[in-house]
């Protein structure tokens, strides 16, 4: 058992797999995993805010910045991922197995942070194709992951922060060897010490040493070329995943979008929709000809026909639909503010409401907007999209339209709005 | 597997003290018996301990949101991504890996660098991309869901990027060839 684990992390050894390269991709991957952690906590308190939170309603695409950053950031991570566990996979074969209790701890934090990362990014990708093909809710799951994985990640810094501060900076010329990942020793002593302390001079045997005198036979590349080589690769792969699919969000790589899951411009009125009028199951209620968006304010209630709505004073303001799946596309919305609807009903202005859609389940039918988001002068009751009346799958007969929400929050095919009186 | 660590054996000159040898592959405990300072002990222990509150949110936040007939379902697909890494990718990784050094012996370290960039390149992309291609079988929620052509998109991505490593290795071998290019290092000053 020992002598294969040896011979494992031997014929593993490579030039690549040292402290210092884990220390670099282990620094980008590190920021990747905060960066998507701290965008994540903002897109989750705006969907499910505390009391005393309220939110920058400017700049008005301040949501398409952080979810599209959260969802690059993510992708950015497969191959950071990926090179990570390449650099540190010999560590796999450590012997003995386990050292002591502190040992197996650290052992089991680091195999439940590698595969809690796979699960998280995995999930996360598939989640903007809408496509789960997994036993547990996306949601739930992805958010206590992203704890999880912080605490893990915290962790694996503590454990570390000795090798890290050593390899924290570039080796000098002249220091630069072939260290193996384990240590700072160079390697070929090492190895070379080590299986005689082992085994003798003498190789094992059998099929095993066959295997191990072919993989010992394959030529090894100089260190400076596949170090040089191996950090070019994991850039541009990471520049790869990153410029063909950020295009659904950030319109200067448009042309470039070839695996985004949304492309900018193709929907109805040019807009991608998320959730459809029939996954919704409003068509009917939506297109009937009685619908009235009712207003409940301070103890009254004032039900406005569209036409009604239609001879308010309008409103056109450029405001993005951006998506917790990290699309998002910019759009020209026209309609009466929130604002003044609520003026008009002489609500008081401290006060948030509550946006209810016809659509009866669902778990966005029914959302809260902060206070910030109902005074501010470019959120609407938007009744038009791109200078057409308001597609079905976009809302009509009227949705909600407000600056740095996503798009959840921007209830289509609305019913009802209340204030919540406190 | 039956060598006996324990019995003192010859070295060779240069090679260093048996305790290198042991260093060099089994560092000390990783725990915080390995701090060197004061200092770097207590940051260590902070890190750990926060680390540890983090995580036990998380699983608060888990046990609290996720039914627990879901939890099993959670543990298994984590336990399997580990197996798909440790157990299946990362030795295909490590083969091709041989392979390619074996079948490019005659090639400098750089066009071998340069193919094999080109292959990880490919197969990550393609790890972001084939993803689509089967989603979008699955009939997406709507027609702007996956809208792209990704099998074809895919294809073009392939060609392009083995039109650049084709271009690039050939670059590199040639350069390697010049012998006045071999060592300008050396002969600089």
């Amino acid at each position: 058992m020992r002598r294969l684990l040896y011979e494992a992390q031997r014929a593993l050894a490579s030039p690549v797999r040292n402290p210092r390269m884990a220390t670099v991709v282990g620094r980008l991957l590190g920021a990747a995993f905060l960066i998507c952690f701290g965008t994540g906590l903002y897109s989750h308190f705006l969907q499910e805010p505390l009391d005393w939170m309220r939110f920058a309603t400017r700049p008005e695409f301040l949501y398409q910045i952080t979810q599209g950053t959260h969802i690059i950031a993510g992708i950015a991570c497969f191959p950071l991922l990926l090179a990570k566990l390449y650099i540190v996979f010999p560590n796999l074969f450590a012997y003995p197995p386990v050292r002591g209790f502190l040992h197996l701890l650290e052992r089991a934090s680091i195999a439940l942070f590698v595969g809690a990362s796979l699960v998280q990014i995995t999930i996360g990708l598939l989640n903007t194709y809408q496509w789960y093909p997994w036993p547990f809710p996306f949601r739930q799951v992805h958010f206590a992951l992203g704890w999880v994985l912080i605490g893990l990640l915290v962790i694996h810094i503590g454990v570390k922060l000795p090798v890290i501060a050593r390899h924290w900076n570039k080796p000098a010329e002249d220091d630069e060897h072939d260290d193996h990942l384990v240590d700072a020793v160079p390697a070929e002593r090492a190895e070379h010490a080590e299986a005689v302390r082992l085994w003798g001079p003498t190789r094992p045997g059998g099929v095993t040493g066959r295997v191990l005198d072919y993989i010992d036979r394959a030529p090894r590349p100089a260190s400076r070329v596949s170090r040089r080589g191996f950090l070019t690769t994991v850039g541009v792969a990471t520049t790869a995943v990153v410029a063909l699919t950020a295009g659904q969000t950030f319109t200067p790589l448009n042309a470039v979008n070839l695996f985004g899951p949304r492309k900018k411009g193709v929907g109805q009125q040019g807009v991608p929709v998320n959730r459809t009028s029939e996954q919704a199951g409003v068509a009917d209620a939506a297109t009937a000809a009685d619908w009235t968006l009712t207003f409940a304010v301070a103890g009254t209630e004032r039900a406005f026909t569209r036409a009604e709505l239609l001879t308010l004073p309008q409103t056109t303001v450029t405001l993005p639909i951006a998506c917790v799946e990290g699309w998002s596309q910019m759009a020209r919305w026209r309609g009466v503010r929130l604002r003044d609807l609520a003026d008009l009903l002489n609500a008081d202005p401290e006060t948030s409401f509550r946006l209810i859609s016809l659509e009866e389940r669902g778990s966005f039918s029914q959302t809260q907007m902060g206070r910030e988001y109902v005074r501010d002068p470019l959120t609407l009751v938007a009744l038009e999209l791109n200078g057409e009346t308001l597609d079905l799958e976009h809302g009509y007969p009227a949705r909600m339209i407000a600056p740095g929400r996503p798009g959840v929050l921007q209830t289509k095919w609305l019913s009802r709005i209340e204030a919540i009186e406190s | 597997m039956t060598a006996d660590a324990r019995r003192p054996r010859p070295e060779p000159a240069g090679a260093g003290t048996r305790n290198a040898g042991m260093t060099g592959l089994n560092p000390p405990p990783a725990g915080i018996a390995a701090s060197t300072s004061r200092r770097m002990r207590s940051i260590r222990l902070l890190l750990v301990g926060c680390g540890v509150l983090l995580l036990a949110w998380g699983a608060v936040v888990m046990f609290d949101s996720v039914r627990p007939t879901r939890i099993p379902g959670v543990a298994l697909w984590i336990a399997a991504a580990i197996v798909l890494h440790d157990a299946i990718l990362a030795p295909i990784v490590f083969a091709l890996g041989i392979a390619l050094r074996r079948a490019g012996r005659r090639l400098t370290g750089t066009v071998i660098a340069i193919v094999q960039g080109g292959i990880i390149v490919g197969s990550i992309v393609s790890l972001i991309a084939v993803p689509t291609i089967v989603a979008k079988n699955f009939a997406p929620a709507n027609p702007t869901v996956l809208p792209l052509n990704y099998a074809l998109n895919l294809g073009l991505f392939w060609l392009v990027l083995a039109a650049l490593t084709a271009a690039l290795s050939v670059g590199a071998f040639f350069r390697a060839r010049r012998p006045d290019a071999a060592i300008p290092d050396d002969t600089a000053r």
